[in-house]
């Protein structure tokens, strides 16, 4: 046991020494600073940009559609209606008109053109050309605008008052969610979906680091020969339990640094957005308990062990880079299999291939963290995942030590499947 | 016995290393030495048979600690800083850290990798060159004094200057009453350090015992003959009896004859007298290990290629 220790203190010490750990750790809560204060800034920079004034309204309606909707711009547009221009037309001489309209927005003259004809009046269609009409927000302004005048003008036409039709038309709605456990209710669905699936990613993250962490450190052991050094001092069992915990220490490092940081940018967010000149915003956070954290990280602890032994066991049958990224491709993709389905299991977080994939060992390290944050899961589901888990990690770790053991001393060619079957049963 | 897929590697190789000697393990390439010496520190498991150090099986605990061990395929973390290196190996053989780092000094000082103006072990292992690294691995082997040092091949890759510390090294461990085995294709080292030897070949013993022993049990049978003038067809003569001589080896100043077993060298000395060549030199000479070695190798029909004669 006391070598054990000697082993992963090392393993540890070595990685956390290095400047690659340092920047990974303070990477970790500038990016989080940075997804916190960058999309308030972006959303308050846009709204402030919406500009939809200053175009000429081709109206063929034969309505006055055209100044409903100039003077419905004048209100966002600013002083003077915008240099918003109306241009009533008969629709046959939409060509000619287009041509001259064309010819001032390329002379900056006006910053595009809106054609508004029977179409329009109908319901169905209008059409807009401008220098700015890859601009969302201003495309999504343009069209509540015409939108909302086109109802207007029918509601009136229908003989309603034209006060109440105006109003009748500017309805807009605003979905609220919020999200209902056991446990109470907190928290908007959205923002849980978005932890959801920032837990997974980070979990699948973190393992696929670490566990490739522990891949090549394998390697070097046995490229470099370190192995049979330290093979007649340890049992071979040692030297990969060591290297595991070790390795495992520094994720579990980075992890929990990073969760704190992340807390305590949270706790100060509202000085730091002042001071990038944001206005407090309502920045909701997803609802999460103490034992919720308690379990990502044992799901987290758990599925790195399973991955790592994988990762040993191919690090110990390989003796270059290029045959280690061939022959990890099969563990590489047991583990993105539960990444690749993450849209599906969102979307049916209680369906069949949610449940399966939250209970087999391979995919449960990133499946069941996913669906606790989206939907409530039985404590008994949860147990049972652990459970299976952690009985696939003593399998797993059994089979590496045995291919470790032999595949550490084995060099030259590349063994055959058959081979290292052979290791397992030796 | 130790079995490989497909073929065996140690076959009933029993042998016995008195303490406080240094034991060579002779034999040519692929002969299974380094498989012995893995089995010995239980690297690997013999099929068959045991292994006994200071009379304990290696797995027991506490056993590999007195053992020091440098493999023939060298290799360190090549990224650590040297000092810690040298630390993580003495603490995996349970020394402790402080009593571990005070004995990096003194060695760091004995192979100067250090001085006034350059301290080696803070330097990471990469940036040493390849005879430092040696060095730095040969302190690992002996960071925590063992009793019973294992050297596989240790002169392959040295320099002289480290070839001549490390047999400084051996004649000291051995005056310090530890034991060294050392395996080694090249003869002449083992029979100018080594107090007794086992030589195998293919897997298998072909002799063992002390060094002198070896010789006399073996040697003794060897006439050294230098003649003024070269040898005539009387000579020739002499030398083709059969019952006298087994096979000569004439080089071009010196005529190595191998007498068999119940020649008389006297008898020999007297005819070739008798033909009145001019003898220069007439020696009985005890056979160097590479003789032995070739002989008993090439006798044993093992490794005919090495053997030198039919």
């Amino acid at each position: 046991m006391a070598k054990l220790w000697v082993v992963a203190k090392r393993e540890y010490l070595e990685r956390v020494r290095t400047r690659w750990f340092f920047i990974a750790t303070f990477f970790g809560p500038v990016l989080f600073g940075a997804l916190m204060i960058v999309p308030p800034l972006v959303a308050e920079r846009s709204s402030a940009s919406v500009n939809v004034a200053n175009i000429l309204i081709l109206d063929a309606s034969g309505t006055d559609l055209g100044n409903r909707v100039s003077g419905a711009l004048g209100g966002i547009g600013g002083s003077d209606g915008g240099g918003t221009r109306v241009l009533p037309i008969a629709p046959a001489e939409m060509a000619a008109a287009e041509s001259l309209a064309t010819d001032s927005v390329l002379q900056r003259r006006a910053r595009g053109y809106l054609v508004v004809d029977s179409t329009t009046v109908a319901g169905t269609g209008a059409r807009y050309v401008g220098t700015n009409a890859s601009t969302i927000a201003d495309m999504n302004e343009l069209t509540r605008i015409v939108r909302e005048q086109v109802l207007a003008m029918r509601f009136e036409r229908a003989g309603m008052d034209p006060l109440e039709a105006s109003s009748i038309a500017r309805t807009r709605l605003r979905l609220e969610t919020e999200r209902l456990t056991s446990t109470g209710r907190g928290g908007s669905g959205r923002v849980n979906i978005v932890f959801a699936f920032v837990v997974a990613i980070l979990l699948y993250f973190t393992i696929f680091l670490y566990g490739q962490n522990v891949l090549r450190g394998v390697m070097e052991e046995k490229q470099t020969r370190v192995a049979e050094v330290v093979f007649a001092s340890v049992r071979p069992s040692t030297l990969l339990g060591g290297k595991v915990l070790g390795v495992g220490g520094v994720g579990l490092t980075q992890l929990v640094l990073w969760v704190a940081s992340g807390f305590l940018l949270y706790q100060i967010r509202e000085p730091l957005l002042a001071r990038f000149g944001v206005e407090q915003t309502s920045v909701p956070l997803p609802d999460i308990s103490a034992a919720m954290i308690g379990v990502l990280l044992l799901f987290f602890v758990l599925g790195y062990v399973f991955y790592a032994a994988l990762f040993a066991a191919v690090g110990a049958m390989v003796n270059s880079e290029q045959e280690a990224q061939q022959a990890q491709l099969p563990v590489v993709l047991l583990l993105v299999s539960s990444v690749a389905l993450l849209q599906a299991i969102v979307t049916r977080p209680d369906g069949g291939l949610a449940r399966l994939l939250s209970l087999l060992p391979f995919s449960s390290p990133i499946v069941m963290p996913l669906r606790m944050s989206v939907v409530p899961v039985s404590p008994l589901e949860i147990a049972l995942a652990v459970l299976l888990l952690a009985a696939g990690c003593l399998g797993v770790v059994w089979l590496a030590g045995r291919i470790y053991r032999v595949g550490m001393l084995m060099y030259g060619k590349r063994p055959t499947m058959g081979e290292v079957a052979r290791w397992v049963r030796s | 016995m130790k079995r490989f897929a497909g073929h065996v590697a140690v076959r009933d190789l029993s042998l016995t290393v008195p303490p406080g000697s240094v034991y060579g393990l002779l034999g040519p390439n692929g002969a299974g030495k380094t498989t012995t010496i893995r089995m010995i520190l239980d690297i690997i498991a013999p099929d068959e048979g045991t292994v006994r150090i200071f009379g304990r099986p290696p797995s027991e605990s506490g056993v590999l600690d007195r053992v020091g061990y440098l493999p023939e395929e060298r290799g360190l973390y090549k990224k650590m800083q040297v000092r810690r290196l040298l630390r993580f190996m003495a603490e995996l053989k349970g020394v402790n850290g402080r009593t571990a780092d005070a004995r990096i000094d003194e060695w760091l000082d004995r192979l100067s990798l250090r001085d006034a103006q350059k301290d080696w072990g803070e330097a990471k292992l990469d940036e040493l060159s390849r005879g430092m690294q040696q060095k730095v691995q040969f302190i690992a082997t002996l960071l925590h004094d063992p009793e019973l040092v294992i050297l596989d091949e240790p002169f392959s890759g040295l320099d002289p200057i480290n070839a001549q510390a490390l047999k400084d090294t051996v004649v000291d461990l051995r005056r310090r009453g530890k034991t060294v085995i050392f395996s080694t294709h090249l003869m002449e080292n083992a029979e100018r350090m080594c107090d007794s030897v086992c030589i195998i070949a293919r897997g298998d013993k072909v002799l063992d015992g002390r060094v002198a022993d070896v010789k006399t049990r073996d040697g003794a049978r060897h006439v050294a003959l230098a003649l003024d003038g070269g040898s005539d067809a009387g000579v020739r003569g002499v030398l083709a009896d059969r019952s006298l001589v087994r096979r000569v080896d004439d080089s071009s100043h010196t005529i190595e004859i191998e007498l068999t077993p119940d020649a008389d060298a006297g008898l020999l000395l007297r005819r070739l007298v008798d033909t009145g060549a001019a003898i220069q030199r007439f020696e009985l000479v005890q056979p160097s290990l590479h003789q032995i070695f070739l002989d008993k190798v090439g006798a044993s029909g093992v490794e005919t290629g090495m053997s030198g004669h039919g």
